[in-house]
This record gives structure tokens, C-alpha cells and sequence, in this order.
């Protein structure tokens, strides 16, 4: 079997992998599917990590990754995709893809270099330690540079991913993680069913048409 | 005796709002209605109850009450209680609402509920949920009037506030690492050591929290969900949600051990000068006297901050400004609303000779205008005149002068744009006066009134709390 270090640093690297494939994405559908497997990797960490370490709470919090952001969430995204024709692609993303990437990798070491200078010292030694942090950046980098909503929830996902995989690795015995983790799923539900449904409701236009009017 | 036990006054401050939320769900409008203006006098009353006692102490091993948590109750309790009695005439003129009144009284309750128990908690992880739990329950009140641009607004109030807060839970989940303990209490009783981790706990936490607190570059979910919300929801907003997300940063804030280190105080203070000079600037370009207002409370958000950050007697300042803003910014709100209902556009190029259109909404919107900009003698006032004099005290006269720059510049474009509407005459002619109700004015005028006492006397009990407040948190008043 793997000692637990090499399944961490294995895991957090294709994690890693997923995070950076997300910012040099425009097409909505295989940005679903990734978010989908970053999430999968984060339980399989979780799952993992209970296992070894005797932790139900930790194989509770596998679990609903697995039910709510591997499952529920992009099933809601998939479907949201296919009554809106005109989000299957992130407006004009094309042309910005490649800074998107550049910008993403630059991020990435920045974000490492912060976590060895400040975090890294205080912290155990574990294989992939900075891979939290950096998602947490890529994550607000994804929200802060793409105008399509359903890319943006991409970006809270991939947020609440970064944190669960902090609280796996580093925050043992954090009071009410689960709970914690629990309000920031129903976040997600009601970011993606309910307002994105209203929208559907209400607006029923694309994005651009009306974004005009929330200026200054 | 059991009317002095903070321990009931705490419970009553809760279940209020919470028992608001639920029976208001009635099916007949005006019971629901009556039930939740009901509760919300039930909360005021036991917030103002904590204001006096005062409720202070542990309760069990997440609840906690200080000074400053009375204080903040006491605020929430107030601007709640008179959003939901000022909330009948203007539901009664919205066209094709989204919700129905049972929804819309239910989720304000529930709106008030998490505010309420962000204060009252003093395990970090719990407000931090508090502070969550508002975004959840507010969002949906945003696409009452059922605009496209409204549900904009709440998709980027949920999204942007939302990606805030994880990086304050990211913090804390640090600091748990650091500390082994988040009770908010016994950290500030014992701070841990400063470490370069510590410094960025509290950083990550100002950018989080100053997410939901309109700090920029963070701020601009604020503009839209503040002009796009029904008035009684945009005067919670900026009276009482700002400073509930500022208060959770000032309890990070407190583990901090004395002194604060440089280098932590100016990433304070920075982020509130260039807030308040921004927005400063961005409100002269509004279109929209509901943005301009918006736009106002982050300025003055900018300003308090800078006081959190001087600390001493520019903290007590900060306080004095946000209790003497959460009554004038909710009177503006209310005011605002009465004139969109009754001139039909929220364009302030379009609305013109208010003072005889609509007179007592008029001088009371006038007055709440002074009274957000900080014009002598209204309680903003002093509170901004401690700000800049701890600054300069401090030595940190590039602090004050930026302030004092940020200040004349709000004032002039809040003021002026104000002005206009209210004193220039209609290009179109004489106008006739619209009907305006007591439920409508009174409110407005109630509210600023009191933001008007807080500078003029030494109110009873709330005068003294903010001096307790700011005497109990590290680096406040002697």
C-alpha cells in the first residue's frame, strides 16, 4: 500500500491539475466535468484520510462531496447548460484563454511562495501543504476574471473545494467543519438552483443584454 | 428579577425575529404582517433591554455578550424593527412582486435572525456561519420588484460575498491551527504569539470579512444589491449588515496582541482610506439616487475602518459613526423609497422640485443627507471629527488628510445631487404635491432624528454604551 504521504502528494497534484485545466477552459460542459473530478479527487482525499486516521466525521464529509458537488451540483449545471443555449460557451473567452492560463500559473507560484514565507513554517511538513492555498487563489481568480454565472459558480466550487482540502489536512478537531461544510453545500444549492432558475424566469435573455443597465 | 437576567433578554433578542420568520408564513397577509411588526418590537425591546442591563458574560460554550455585542444588538434590533414597519406601504406598491408578503416577512426575519446571531455568538466559527446566514436569507429579498437587473444584483451579492467568505473561513481555520480554540473571548483575553501566520490570518480575514463590508476593491456587490433591493432591505443593508460584517472582523481583529504591529495596522488602514476615497469619487458619477446612496455607505464603511485601524479614540469615533449612520442611512433608504414610489424613476436627472411635490419626505431625506455626510451637529459628525483628530493625534497626518479629502468630496456630490432634486424647479412646470402618508414620513424622520440626538446630548444608555464599547475592545478607549 501507498504511505499516506505519496497518496496526498498524488492526490493534491491531480487536484492541482484539475484547478489549472479550469482556468484555460471556455467551453461550459468539460468546465463541469473537471469541477465534477476536482471534487471527486477532494472526497477521495477525504475518504482516504478517514480511513487511515479512524475519522466519521471525515468519511461524512467524503460522502457529501461526493452526493452534493460531484453529483447534485453539476447535474443542476449540465441541465442549466441545456436550457440556456447560450451559455455553452463563455462569451469571448476564446480570444483570453491564453492569458487566462498565464495568469493561472503565475497565480499558482505566487500563491506557493506566500504559503512558504507566512503559513509553511507553522504548519506539519505534508507532501502538497501549499496545494490548499493555491486553489483558494485560483478559485478567486476564477471568479474575479470570467463573466459567464455558470463559470463563476465553477469558481465558488472550486473555492469550497480548497477549504475542505485545508480542513482535511491541516484543521483536525476544527469545530463544526462539518456543519460548516454542510452550509457552504446549501450555498451552492441555492447559488445554482434557485437564482440561477429565477434568472431563467425573470431574464430569459443572454448575459450582455442586461448587464448594461448595472454600470458605475 | 428575572427581567435583569441578560440570559432571557438574550433568548428574547433571538426567538423573535425567528418566531417572525416562521408564524408570519400565516396565509392571510395581514396577520402575517401583524405578526412580524409584532416580533420585530419584541427584538427592539430586548435589544434595548441589553443596552441597559447591560447583557455581559458567557452563556454556555457558544453564546457570549460584551459591550460591543449589546451595542451592535441594540442596532440591529432597531433598524430591523422600523424597516419592517416602514415595509407596508412599500410592498403595497410593488407591481407583481416575487414574493408574497409571507415570504418577504419571513425571510426579513430570518435576515435579522443571522445578523442577530452573529452578534450574540462568541465562538468565531459560529459568527462566521451568522455572517453566512445572511447572504443565504437576503438574497432572494433583492429580487422582490422582479427586474432582470435585480436578479443580477442578487447573483452578484451571493457570488461575490460568498467567495469573500471562504477566505475569512480559510482564516479561521488557520487560526484554529494556530490558537487550538475559536471563542472570540478567551482569544482576545489571551492572544497567542505574533507570528508572520497570524498576520496573514487577519489579513485574509479583512479581505473576507471586508468583503460583505463594501471595502474595495471587494465592494461591488454593494452598489447594485443596495439600489436594487426594496428600500426597507437596502436601509438593513447599509445601517445594520456593513457594520454586523465589520463587527466579525473586529473580533479577528482582537486576537491580535497589543501592540498592533505596523505593518497590520496600514494594511488597515489602507484598505479603509482608498474605500472611502473611491467611493467618494464614484458617488459624483451616479445616475441613480440609490447607488449614490449606496455609494455613500461604502465611504463611510472606508471611514469607520480607518478609525478600527488608528484605534484609541478614532475606534470610538468609528463606533459613534456607525450607530449615528445606521439611523441616518435608513432614513435616507425609506426616504428614497417614498420617492420612487411616488415620482415613478430612481433617476435623479428626472425627479425635480421634491420640496413641493412631496414636502415632509423632502426635509426629511435633506436631513439624512447632512446627516450621512457627517454636517455638524449630527452624530456622523463627531464621529468623523474623532476619527481625524486620533489620527492626528497619532501622528498620522497623510491618514487625516486623505480622510478630510474623502469627506468634503462626499459631502459636496451627496449633498449637491440631493439638493437638485429637492430644490431645483421642474423644466416641465409648476408641480402639484403628491400624496404622502404618515406611515411614510414618519419613519424617516424618526430615525434621523435620533442620528441628529446622538450628536446634540448624551443619550441615555446608548451614549454610554458606545463608550463602553470602545473602552472593551484592545486598542479602543483608555
Amino acid at each position: 500500500m501507498l504511505p499516506t504521504s505519496d497518496v496526498e502528494a498524488l492526490v493534491g497534484l491531480g487536484i492541482l491539475l484539475t484547478a489549472l485545466y479550469l482556468q484555460s477552459e471556455s467551453f461550459v460542459g468539460p468546465l463541469v466535468d473537471a469541477i465534477a473530478l476536482q471534487s471527486l479527487l477532494v472526497s477521495i482525499l477525504l475518504g482516504y484520510l478517514a480511513w487511515v486516521d479512524h475519522d466519521p466525521a471525515l468519511a461524512l464529509l467524503a460522502g457529501l462531496a461526493v452526493a452534493i458537488r460531484v453529483l447534485l451540483i453539476p447535474y443542476i449545471l449540465r441541465r442549466q447548460i441545456r436550457a440556456f443555449r447560450w451559455r455553452f460557451r463563455e462569451l469571448g473567452a476564446s480570444q483570453r484563454v491564453a492569458s487566462h492560463a498565464l495568469a493561472a500559473v503565475a497565480v499558482a507560484i505566487v500563491a506557493w511562495f506566500i504559503f512558504q514565507q507566512t503559513l509553511g513554517p507553522g504548519l506539519p511538513p505534508v507532501p502538497g501543504g501549499a496545494f490548499p492555498f493555491v486553489l483558494l487563489l485560483e478559485g478567486l481568480l476564477m471568479l474575479s476574471t470570467r463573466t459567464n454565472t455558470l463559470v463563476q459558480v465553477m469558481g465558488y466550487l472550486e473555492e469550497e473545494n480548497a477549504v475542505v482540502y485545508a480542513g482535511a489536512l491541516f484543521a483536525g478537531g476544527f469545530p463544526l467543519f462539518l456543519e460548516v461544510v454542510i452550509f457552504l453545500d446549501v450555498l451552492g444549492v441555492v447559488l445554482v438552483a434557485v437564482i440561477l432558475s429565477i434568472q431563467r424566469s425573470v431574464v430569459g435573455v443572454p448575459e450582455e443584454e442586461y448587464l448594461e443597465e448595472l454600470t458605475g | 428579577m428575572i427581567l435583569s437576567s441578560s440570559l432571557l433578554w438574550l433568548y428574547l433578542v433571538l426567538l423573535a425575529p425567528a418566531s417572525g420568520a416562521v408564524l408570519s408564513q400565516v396565509p392571510y397577509p395581514r396577520l402575517s404582517e401583524s405578526i412580524a411588526r409584532g416580533t420585530s418590537l419584541l427584538a427592539l425591546a430586548a435589544g434595548t433591554a441589553l443596552l441597559i442591563l447591560p447583557g455581559e458574560g458567557l452563556f454556555g460554550p457558544y453564546f457570549g455578550l460584551d459591550r460591543l455585542s449589546d451595542l451592535f444588538l441594540f442596532l440591529v434590533a432597531a433598524v430591523y424593527a422600523s424597516s419592517t414597519w416602514f415595509s407596508r406601504g412599500y410592498l403595497a406598491h410593488v407591481h407583481r412582486p416575487f414574493l408574497t408578503p409571507e415570504r418577504y416577512y419571513g425571510l426579513l426575519g430570518a435576515f435579522a435572525l443571522a445578523m442577530l446571531f452573529t452578534l450574540s455568538v462568541s465562538d468565531l466559527g459560529l459568527m462566521w456561519i451568522g455572517v453566512e446566514g445572511t447572504t443565504v436569507a437576503s438574497a432572494l429579498l433583492i429580487v422582490l420588484e422582479r427586474r432582470p437587473t435585480s436578479v443580477e444584483a442578487a447573483w452578484r451579492y451571493t457570488i461575490i460575498a460568498s467567495a469573500g467568505l471562504t477566505l475569512s473561513l480559510f482564516a479561521l481555520l488557520l487560526l484554529y491551527r494556530e490558537t487550538g480554540t475559536l471563542d472570540a473571548f478567551t482569544l482576545a483575553a489571551h492572544p497567542p504569539p505574533l507570528t508572520s501566520s497570524l498576520i496573514l490570518v487577519v489579513g485574509l480575514a479583512l479581505v473576507g470579512y471586508g468583503t460583505k463590508v463594501g471595502l474595495f476593491p471587494m465592494h461591488t456587490w454593494l452598489p447594485d444589491a443596495h439600489s436594487e433591493a426594496p428600500s426597507p432591505v437596502s436601509a438593513l443593508f447599509s445601517g445594520v449588515l456593513l457594520p454586523t460584517a465589520l463587527y466579525a472582523f473586529l473580533r479577528v481583529y482582537d486576537v491580535v496582541p497589543e501592540p498592533v504591529p505596523a505593518d497590520l495596522k496600514d494594511l488597515v488602514l489602507t484598505f479603509g482610506l482608498v474605500t472611502a476615497v473611491v467611493a467618494a469619487f464614484l458617488l459624483q458619477q451616479q445616475r441613480s439616487f440609490k447607488r449614490m446612496l449606496a455609494y455613500s455607505s461604502m465611504e463611510n464603511m472606508g471611514v469607520a475602518t480607518v478609525g478600527v485601524g488608528l484605534g484609541g479614540l478614532a475606534l470610538y469615533g468609528a463606533l459613534l459613526l456607525l450607530v449615528a449612520h445606521a439611523f441616518a442611512k435608513s432614513s435616507a433608504f425609506y426616504s428614497a423609497g417614498t420617492v420612487l414610489r411616488r415620482v415613478g424613476t430612481p433617476q435623479m436627472s428626472q425627479v425635480r422640485d421634491l420640496r413641493h411635490r412631496l414636502p415632509a419626505t423632502s426635509a426629511a431625506w435633506a436631513l439624512s443627507g447632512l446627516a450621512v455626510t457627517g454636517t455638524p451637529p449630527f452624530g456622523t459628525f463627531f464621529g468623523e471629527l474623532f476619527i481625524l483628530s486620533g489620527a492626528i493625534a497619532t501622528g498620522e497626518l497623510a491618514v487625516a488628510g486623505v480622510l478630510l479629502l474623502a469627506l468634503v468630496v462626499a459631502f459636496l456630490g451627496v449633498n449637491a445631487q440631493l439638493g437638485r432634486m429637492i430644490f431645483l424647479e421642474d423644466p416641465q412646470g409648476p408641480s402639484s404635491p403628491l400624496p404622502e402618508s404618515l406611515g411614510e414620513t414618519f419613519l424617516p424622520w424618526g430615525n434621523v432624528l435620533v442620528a441628529l440626538l446622538l450628536g446634540l446630548v448624551s443619550l441615555p444608555y446608548l451614549s454610554d454604551a458606545i463608550r463602553a464599547a470602545a473602552a472593551i475592545v484592545p486598542g479602543g478607549l483608555p
